[in-house]
């Protein structure tokens, strides 16, 4: 009985800390907008360009961290299939603790990122990142989806 | 207290096995991203300037809107403001001789016509225009040479090249 009691304390420690916390959420806030676009001329949006910029807010345990990862589409698809490449580099993304697009930390979008939610459970990642149309590229409206990955660690 | 002891494990497996869970949760949101891409420009050197015959020490104007005047078509995105100039020639040639070409004369408009646009003076200072609903902007030419009294006969030319950029 002394072995059962024991076991029930361990269970009780290990999902205790779940209850009150505040549950992890992502939520998609704005959307990366590249604009008109003109054929063989590549154009950037800067990640703390707060109208074009994409945007998500995310939310967890208070002071807690947790991973965010990117699924970046390396194209946008357009007319009849018609793709337009896209470029995210080294410093396309952001993350801010105040949610605030002109107190980021810049992070490479294409790894794995740690954050530290806020003391009221919340934070922001902002992204920019370059189209880059060709020459030759069809006129036309061109769209693709880009999603945040968020995994805590309690 | 064999089974007791059983069951104190089997709680201490569910509960790893809850801790885990906790340890894997993850959550995701999407946005998405978009662009519109204008059509490309095109320019089409479409009717060339044709003086025709000229006389030595005889002045001769070819309007804009003469059969034989200059004509570019240009398509590109419907509504879109664009910039265009022109690299003029001073003298059209023949074999190292010179035939003076100047007093250059200009119409633009998005329909295939010399009226209901605007009169230009073609250069090759960097002008604006927009390009009709369809995308389409036509430019018509005209000049006029002066051969000199000794001009040798031939036939001469010249290059006129049109820019245009969005």
């Amino acid at each position: 009985m002394r072995a059962l009691r024991y076991a029930f304390v361990l269970t009780a420690t290990a999902v205790l800390p779940l209850a009150g916390q505040r549950p992890l959420t992502v939520t998609g806030i704005q959307s990366l907008t590249f604009g008109t676009l003109i054929p063989g001329i590549p154009s950037a949006v800067s990640r703390t360009d707060a109208g074009k910029s994409g945007r998500f807010d995310v939310g967890g345990p208070h002071d807690a961290q947790g991973q965010v990862t990117f699924t970046l589409p390396s194209v946008l698809t357009g007319p009849a299939g018609a793709t337009l490449p896209l470029l995210f580099s080294g410093s396309d993304a952001g993350y801010s603790q105040s949610q605030n697009i002109g107190s980021q930390i810049g992070f490479d979008p294409r790894q794995p990122f740690l954050i530290t939610f806020s003391g009221q459970g919340r934070g922001s990642v902002f992204l920019g990142g370059t189209a880059q149309p060709a020459p030759t590229q069809r006129a036309g409206s061109y769209t693709g989806m880009i999603t945040l990955n968020l995994t805590a660690f309690p | 207290m064999y089974t007791a002891s059983k069951a104190a494990l089997a709680t201490l497996v569910l509960a790893l096995g809850a801790t885990a869970a906790v340890r894997a949760q993850g959550v995701n949101g999407s946005i998405t991203a978009t662009a519109t891409v204008q059509s490309p420009i095109a320019v089409a050197g479409a009717q060339p300037l044709a003086f025709g015959n000229v006389f030595p020490g005889v002045v001769k104007t070819v309007a804009y809107s003469d059969p034989t005047g200059g004509r570019f078509d240009v398509t590109g995105q419907g509504n879109a403001g664009v910039t265009y100039s022109f690299n003029l020639p001073t003298n059209l040639t023949s074999l190292g001789n010179n035939l003076p070409i100047g007093s250059w004369t200009g119409y633009v408009n998005g329909a295939n016509s010399t009226s209901g646009g605007l009169a230009i003076t073609p250069s090759s200072t960097s002008a604006s225009s927009t390009l009709s609903v369809g995308g389409t902007l036509y430019f018509f030419v005209g000049a006029t040479v002066t051969p000199p009294a000794n001009l040798p006969a031939g036939s001469y030319s010249g290059t006129v090249t049109l820019t245009v950029s969005y």
